[in-house]
């Protein structure tokens, strides 16, 4: 039995942050039933990255990995009798995620300005880019312009080269999982106060806002008038010689900030005489443009001739901060990983095992655990008797 | 039961904060901005950098505001025996007690899970670690830019393949304070229905996984390692962020063939829709480079706002990329109530961010980030119910200081 055993959730989410909010809570046991449309399924299973093995919709590596534990039926909640079928649903289930945009709550029969009303114990959980309340030039929003809206991308990367683009966050749903991590917090908060009071709540989470949050420590103090704002795409950084310097093979990252980091550096490298030239604390003294300049030429030259991994685990030995830039690759083969066991192989019924990503967190009582491989699509489309004849006996 | 009635589903929570810096104060954040109370205990003889460095005032040092309104300061002096028996008394009489100091460190002061579960058996201990409490690499250490890049994140942010720039170096604090709220809500959750506390281990690099899975399991299923790729994306084309007069940039995501078509419309040219280079989705991906020259073209000529609002018009996601003047100003996050006013620990109004939310019964958010040692007398007076003769025996002896 895991922590969320015995709530169950009904999944009306079409979209990554949705998707990836119910996994979270499937993961420790929730029941989670996703309505999907008959025939297609979510949009999901159109997405890749792809299996080689399979035939749509069961090949979409995407809908594998956020849908794993959930349980799969086919509804058209679109449709009259889909629309009936939902609302006696809604009287049998704890929560509700959904991912469509604003007012689709309304046009299937949940309007949350109603939900006190109808469904007095729901917790109802809308995830949109702006929120509930939708200004005309934000109708449309992907992943790529929300991050946008949220000054993450106007300050990527850090020290940019400004001729060219501000670029987009990592991969293609970074703003999507973060906005469903809010998502689960709230609804699960909102369960444990449902556990005492029998009360449900409406949850209206905006992706712009989770995103902003996470630079909480810069915007609050930039609207609180503490920390220059201003038009520069540098404005959320950091002066100092940190940064990404290619290795023998792949990449590394140094970060120095401390006196202690400089004088790791120091043991470090062959060639220090350069380094005579500069104040022992000019990390936090003395950061010039000139120095950083050249101290980043050096580090360069330096790096270039080592590898990344055994780089790494020299410079932690001296207090020297440097760490490999990881890929696929070096994740799965990482030691620390293996020991965590981080990633879960799962047998997926039509693309066969796999070494899933699974979650960042280890509880030593109701660990999240995959138990199930994501549904094919209807596979449990009986289980919606099932939950409507348990209230009528 | 806490003394703060400020509505919310966590009302009533108690939340113990043994934090430093900006991701284990994350975690309080959240918890209290869901209406629990939460106290950071802090000691003197080691501040929070956050409110010491390069800072006149300790009481309005802009970091330390940033991350912790609505919680409260209580005073412990941890290099005590009875300021640790102080912490353990406090444990009691909380449900979660948050960590992220150095690994070890919390073990050696004399409060690691097993004594401070000896306090209290139901307390939910949340630990947070770059690499997690335990595993071979457990005893390293790093800023949150080495989370980004140890777990898979920097390397696909870049705007040529194989020359990864990563992330803003902000990114990571608050998305590993985020997970672990997460994990020690669902904890707290189990407390509830069982009893039973337990130890949360979370790991800052897997949180950054945590966020590219779907890259992560294109190499799970197929061996293939992704790279970063400027702004493309393999569903959507164009896909990018575009110039616009006065140095601005404008985000545009196109979707499918109806939003192909009106993008071309939008731009006064329907003949690229016979344009045999662009005539499919597979070669419109193919002939990219070709797109977004003519797409420049056309974008260098308008401002933001009648690029924004002709896309918008068509049904095509379109967004200007926000300065920090942009941000700040944004109408529409000041209209959520996100940007608001708390009271600060001498009265005067402070604007700073609300919770990413709204949710029907929320908490009320008044107070900016305490003073060092504002409630001392409500937490070792109300919450351990010390006399007042003790607690001042304990000033002077230097123990909650």
């Amino acid at each position: 039995m895991s922590a969320l055993s015995g709530i169950r959730v009904l999944e009306l989410a079409e979209n990554v942050a949705g998707e990836y909010c119910g996994k979270l809570l499937a993961d420790f046991g929730a029941q989670v039933v996703k309505l999907e449309k008959p025939g297609c399924g979510s949009p999901t299973r159109r997405l890749g990255p792809f299996a080689p093995a399979g035939e749509d919709p069961e090949r979409s590596g995407l809908f594998a990995y956020l849908n794993t534990n959930k349980h799969s039926v086919e509804l058209d909640v679109e449709s009259e009798a889909g629309q009936a079928a939902l609302a006696q649903l809604l009287g049998k289930v704890d929560a509700v995620i959904d991912d469509h945009n604003v007012g689709w709550l309304a046009s299937v029969g949940l309007d949350p300005a109603k939900l006190e009303a109808l469904y007095p114990a729901l917790v109802l959980c809308s995830i949109t880019p702006f929120g509930g309340e939708l200004p005309e030039d934000r109708k449309h929003a992907e992943d790529l312009t929300v991050f946008h809206s949220s000054g993450w991308g106007y300050h990527t990367p850090t020290s940019p080269d400004t001729s060219l683009p501000p670029l987009n966050a990592a991969g293609r749903f970074l703003p999507s999982y973060e906005a469903a991590m809010d998502a689960a917090l709230c609804v699960v908060a909102a369960l444990y106060e449902r556990d005492e009071k029998q009360l449900g709540r409406f949850i209206d989470i905006s992706t712009q806002q989770v995103m902003t949050s996470r630079c909480d420590y810069v915007v609050a103090q930039m609207v609180a008038g503490d920390m220059p704002i201003s038009t520069e795409r540098n404005a959320y950084d950091l002066a100092g010689p940190a940064g990404i310097f290619p290795c023998r093979e792949g990449y590394a990252y140094i970060w120095m900030s401390t006196p202690g980091h400089w004088a790791g550096l120091r043991e470090m490298l062959d060639d220090t005489a350069w380094m005579d030239e500069f104040p022992e604390n000019w990390l936090e003294r003395g950061c010039t443009p000139e120095r950083v300049a050249l101290c980043r030429e050096h580090v360069a030259r330096w790096l270039a001739t080592q590898d990344k991994h055994e780089v790494a685990a020299a410079a932690q030995k001296l207090g020297l901060v440097v760490v490999a830039v990881n890929n696929g690759r070096d994740l799965q083969a990482s030691e620390q990983y293996q020991y965590r066991g981080y990633f879960a192989e799962v047998d997926h019924p039509v693309q066969g095992k796999a070494l899933y990503p699974t979650v960042p967190y280890q509880l030593s009582e109701t660990p999240a655990r995959i138990e199930r491989p994501a549904p094919l699509l209807g596979e449990h489309s009986d289980t919606v008797s099932d939950i409507l004849e348990e209230g009528a006996a | 039961m806490s003394s703060q009635q400020r509505g919310g589903p966590l009302q009533g929570v108690r939340v113990l904060e043994l934090t430093k810096v900006w991701a284990g104060p994350a975690v309080g954040k959240l918890f209290a901005y869901l209406g629990a109370e939460v106290i950071r205990i802090e000691s003197e003889g080691s501040l929070d950098v956050t409110r010491t460095f390069g800072v006149d005032d300790i009481n309005n040092a802009p970091g330390w505001q940033s991350v912790n309104p609505q919680k409260l300061s209580a005073q412990v002096n941890m290099k005590s025996e009875e300021g640790i028996e102080l912490i353990l008394d406090l444990a009691a009489r909380s449900d979660i007690l948050v960590e992220n100091m150095r690994p070890g460190a919390i073990g050696r002061l004399g409060l690691g899970y097993e004594r401070v579960r000896e306090a209290n058996p139901g307390i939910v201990f949340v630990s947070m670690g770059m690499w997690g409490a335990e595993g071979p690499l457990s005893y390293q250490t790093g800023y949150a830019p080495c989370f980004a890049a140890l777990g898979g994140v920097s390397a696909l942010v870049g705007h040529e393949p194989g020359a990864p720039a990563g992330m803003n170096l902000r990114y990571a604090d608050s998305t590993f304070g985020a997970a672990a709220a997460y994990a020690a809500m669902v904890a707290l959750f189990h407390k509830r229905r069982t009893g039973v506390g337990q130890f949360v281990d979370v790991s800052a690099v897997e949180c950054m996984t945590s966020m590219i899975g779907d890259s992560i399991m294109d190499y799970a299923l197929n061996g293939v390692v992704q790279d970063c790729d400027g702004n493309r994306h393999p569903e959507l084309v164009p896909h990018g962020v575009y110039p616009v007069r006065g140095d601005e940039w404008v985000s545009i995501a196109v979707r499918g063939e109806e939003q192909w078509a009106e993008l071309a419309r939008s731009m006064g040219q329907p003949e690229l829709l016979e344009d045999p280079r662009f005539s499919t989705f597979a070669l419109r991906k193919e002939n990219e480079s070709a797109l977004d020259e003519l797409l420049v073209a056309w974008t260098s000529e308008l401002s933001a706002m009648e690029l924004v609002s002709i896309l918008q018009r068509r049904g095509i996601a379109a967004a200007k990329s926000l300065s920090s003047i942009d941000l700040v100003a944004d109408p529409h996050l000041w209209m959520r109530g996100f940007y608001r006013d708390v009271v600060d620990h001498e009265g005067r109004a402070k604007t700073t961010l609300g919770p990413s939310w709204e949710m029907t019964r929320g908490a009320d958010l008044h107070d900016a980030a305490p003073a060092l040692g504002q409630h001392n007398d409500y937490v070792f007076g109300e919450v351990l119910g010390l006399s007042e003769e003790e607690r001042k025996r304990l000033a002077e002896a230097g123990i909650t200081r």
